[in-house]
């Protein structure tokens, strides 16, 4: 009896790895799937007004997914939500992960009190209340005299009365103030990351490159650069989901009428509106949150393939 | 192997420990003695020998049932009832929160006086600007239970908060009290139902004029003798209105000839639809209406002003402190649609730059009444009606109302009986007259409407020498002192008539979304973006795209060709 009740616990012994995973195992559960299996399941529910009590229980089939189909194909506001979405992904990821880059470069190369300011400077974007960082842009971008930039270029005699960049240049005058706002934040997470990716390369690199002779930009390209491969790697992937899902500033800009509504609302942002405005259609927006949340997977993996996120992580060959 | 062996009775010790102790919290738990079930069995036999009633008949009689509710409430050992209000509004509209204060003293007055020993708590009350954004907020939390007990908001959003059932049917209440509900103004009466049931008592309601610059109509050449009649007649029109905008424009008297209110398109502009004579609501197939022809009217008329220079292409986004309001009270336009609510706004509020101090200032109300004509909104096109748009708002009850309160599953219906009271008597003629007096709303009763005709009274208001609680008394004391005039109440007297021309938005669950097609429409068409035709497809286009909208709208009329404006 002993013997078996102790080779019973000798099997045990095989899973004391998960045993001590269980703690982080229910949180991620908890918070990272539930949540998703909770949307899925919302998705096939008429869920609207957060009457969860006289919704959830009733099944609606694939109804909301069709509905969402069937309002990419008849309606335009619709339809420029997805390209203004493509959009501002592409062009704030490339000035995110540029930005930062060119900030950490530079930096690099400065006095360290002033690269030091620099930085910190860069992170008053992010460290901003988002209303009050988006309130300054509203009054910067201003379609009227009270707008900043209207009122130094009607000072300076550049233009003989105020212009409507969000609303009036469409599609371009919306997706340039949403590209700019959300970029200048973004610029500053790119650029720690990699600051600290520099700092992490042996200097005796970088002297005995410039003993050389090497230049700042022969030094950024054949030694940090190619040292910062996975930062790069991890920043990209990272700052996709990211712009992905964000859609706070974009909120207050669209709600104060400084942008255009369709070319001014993103994927996450229309989500959002299906959800908690108008007629409060959580079912809809659950099912277009679970497609964009299918996209998002999708593009992750595929940035981690073409950037070789594999490579990063095999296996030390453990013959160096 | 010993020592393995070991480590393994070492995990089977940890294991079997974490076990027993998981099964020892699991039968803790399950065994502790249960508080409540334990209270009846030992007090219950001795204390209350009969059960008290858990609900009172209501007969109509106030004071008679506010006694009861309060004596039951008492028997069952309650002694304080905590309620919550939330109201929204324009910033003089306060009494929509504190309308319930006020009841509230008045109420443990009663109780007093009849030695009823129940008090009424008002534990928060919140007051915010934007009643939509209050509606969002109280959906989101009314599920939750952290909603107000009494909402104050507009009645456009009965149906879909009875549709959830996230208000109170009052329906049987009130049927008790048939002789208060006479006295109320019965279109407002219907306005407050859904599909037959009663879901609220007005609060108050209003019509929304179209003010005319008395100075820059002077200087257009525009006579304002009996325009307000001929208005009425359908004489004076929305071509008039657009004529008279460009003569003062090109004569430059005025920056612009028209100025109309931002961002949503209900409940101000779509007036246009009905002036055009337009319907938005079919009552028998219960379907929001889509009225092709009105509707390109309408936005004809919006495209063709912004087009030629006279109203703000921008104007739904322009902001309501710094552009709109200081525009009209500045005379930098001929035109305004707005709100009576405006006429003591304009006297509460900074908008106005005084040209030689240069400081910003309120009007006093000889201003406003020597700078504003105002007449109905006119016919879109002769041969039609002048009209005005009213948006009542209403005294509604949560359904959780009193769940703050202690054995609140067991008591439920005396909380919401006494909650009905509450908005009965916030419907007494001197909350109601006072909240019309200094909001520039309309009052919803005949007897709230004749105490306004009272001077007596108005002198004892602008005194504050009236039966009101402190807290009262200084909330509103600011506004008081700055709108209670006798210009102000003969405001008031004055645009009594227009609630005969007065039209409903549609109280359905879809419409808050159909208007928000349109106002994107008539900023588009503003803007020169679309014109007025492609702004109706867009308008159509919007409601098709979405199979749950369209199933409850309905398409009529045709846009017409040939058409012309002015």
């Amino acid at each position: 009896m002993l013997y078996k009740l102790n080779n019973f616990f000798h099997k045990l012994y095989r899973f004391e790895a998960l045993f001590f995973l269980i703690p982080a195992l229910i949180i991620v559960f908890l918070f990272f799937i539930l949540p998703v299996i909770l949307s899925v399941y919302i998705s096939f529910t008429p869920l609207k007004n957060w009457n969860i009590g006289k919704y959830l229980g009733e099944i609606v089939g694939f109804n909301n997914y069709y509905r969402f189909f069937y309002m990419i194909q008849h309606d335009p506001g619709t339809r420029s939500v997805f390209l203004t979405t493509i959009v501002f992904i592409a062009v704030t990821l490339t000035i995110n992960v540029l930005g930062g880059l060119f900030l950490a470069l530079a930096t690099f190369f400065v006095y360290e009190k002033a690269s030091a300011f620099i930085r910190t400077l860069w992170l008053l974007p992010r460290m901003a209340p988002i209303a009050v960082y988006s309130l300054v842009w509203y009054y910067f971008f201003h379609a009227s005299r009270i707008g900043t930039l209207n009122s130094i270029l009607l000072s300076i005699g550049l233009i003989d009365k105020p212009i409507d960049i969000g609303q009036k240049i469409i599609p371009w005058g919306p997706w340039s103030i949403i590209i700019f706002v959300n970029g200048l934040v973004g610029v500053s997470f790119g650029m720690i990351v990699f600051t600290s990716a520099i700092n992490n390369i042996p200097k005796e690199l970088v002297i005995a490159a410039r003993v050389d002779g090497a230049t700042n930009w022969q030094i950024s390209r054949r030694i940090l650069i190619p040292l910062m491969k996975w930062h790069i790697l991890y920043v990209t992937t990272w700052q996709l989901l990211s712009l992905l899902t964000t859609y706070a500033h974009i909120f207050l800009l669209v709600k104060w009428n400084l942008v255009h509504r369709d070319y001014g609302t993103t994927w996450s942002l229309y989500i959002y509106n299906a959800a908690f405005t108008g007629t409060f259609d959580q079912g809809l927006a659950a099912a277009a949150g679970v497609i964009l949340v299918v996209i998002g997977g999708v593009l992750g993996w595929i940035t981690l393939k073409i950037l070789g996120f594999d490579r990063m992580i095999t296996r030390p060959r453990g013959d160096i | 192997m010993t020592g393995r062996y070991r480590a393994v009775s070492k995990y089977a010790v940890a294991i079997i420990v974490v076990v027993i102790i998981i099964v020892a919290i699991i039968a803790a738990v399950y065994m502790m003695p249960k508080e409540e079930a334990a209270t009846p069995t030992t007090t219950s036999p001795t204390t209350t020998p009969t059960t008290p009633p858990k609900a009172i008949e209501l007969t109509g009689d106030f004071e008679k049932d506010v006694v009861e509710v309060g004596k039951a409430l008492e028997a069952n050992g309650i002694s304080e009832v905590k309620y919550s209000v939330w109201g929204a509004g324009d910033p003089n509209s306060v009494m929509r929160v504190y309308g319930i204060v006020e009841v509230a003293e008045r109420i443990n007055k009663i109780w007093e006086e009849n030695g009823v020993n129940v008090r009424i708590t008002i534990t928060d009350k919140k007051y915010d600007a934007d009643f939509k954004a209050q509606y969002e907020e109280y959906l989101s939390k009314q599920p939750l239970g952290q909603a107000g007990d009494f909402f104050v908001n507009s009645y456009v959003f009965i149906s879909v908060l009875a549709k959830e059932g996230y208000i109170l049917d009052i329906t049987d209440y009130a049927n008790k009290y048939s002789s208060l509900l006479e006295d109320f103004y019965s279109t407002l009466l219907d306005a407050m139902k859904y599909k037959g049931r009663m879901y609220g008592l007005p609060q108050d309601t209003e019509a929304r004029p179209l003010y005319i610059r008395k100075d820059v109509a002077g200087c257009t050449g525009l006579d304002l003798s009996n325009l307000d009649e001929k208005v009425k007649n359908g004489e004076f029109t929305w071509s008039d209105v657009y004529n008279w905008a460009k003569q003062a424009k090109d004569k430059g008297c005025a920056e612009w000839g028209l100025v109309h209110r931002k961002g949503s398109a209900h409940p101000d502009l779509v007036q246009f639809i009905y002036a055009f004579g337009g319907e938005l609501y079919d009552p028998d197939e219960d379907k929001v209406v889509i009225d092709k022809e009105a509707i390109y009217k309408w936005l004809y008329v919006e495209w063709k002003f912004a087009r030629d220079g006279l109203l703000p292409e921008d104007i739904m986004a322009w902001d309501w402190a710094k552009q709109i309001h200081p525009t009209i009270v500045s005379g930098n336009t001929l035109f305004d649609i707005g709100g009576t609510w405006y006429w003591t706004e304009w006297q509460t509020k900074e908008y106005y730059t005084d040209p030689e101090t240069n400081e910003t200032r309120g009007l006093k109300p000889e201003e406003v009444k020597e700078w504003f004509y105002y007449t109905l909104f006119p016919a879109g096109e002769s041969g039609k009606q002048p009209v005005t748009l009213s948006q009542p708002f209403a005294w509604m009850i949560n359904s959780k109302a009193g769940q703050q309160n202690p054995k609140y599953d067991d008591l439920k219906e005396l909380y919401h009986e006494l909650a009905f009271l509450v908005i009965v008597k916030a419907s007494d003629p001197d909350i109601n007259a006072i909240h019309s007096i200094i909001s520039s709303h309309l009052p919803v009763r005949k007897a709230a409407a004749n105490l306004l005709k009272n001077s007596t009274w108005l002198d004892k208001l602008k005194n504050l020498e009236i039966d009101l609680c402190d807290e009262v008394k200084n909330a509103i004391k600011d506004i008081v002192e700055a709108t209670v005039h006798s210009i102000n109440a003969e405001f008031l007297a004055n645009v009594g008539y227009m609630l005969e021309y007065t039209k409903f938005a549609p109280s359905h669950p879809v419409y808050p979304k159909v208007a928000e097609f349109f106002a994107e429409a008539v900023d588009k068409v503003l803007r020169g973006e679309m014109d007025p035709e492609q702004a109706v497809n867009y308008i159509i286009d919007k409601v098709n795209a979405d199979p749950e909208i369209k199933a409850e709208v309905k398409i009529v009329g045709e846009i017409p060709s040939g058409w012309s404006f002015p």
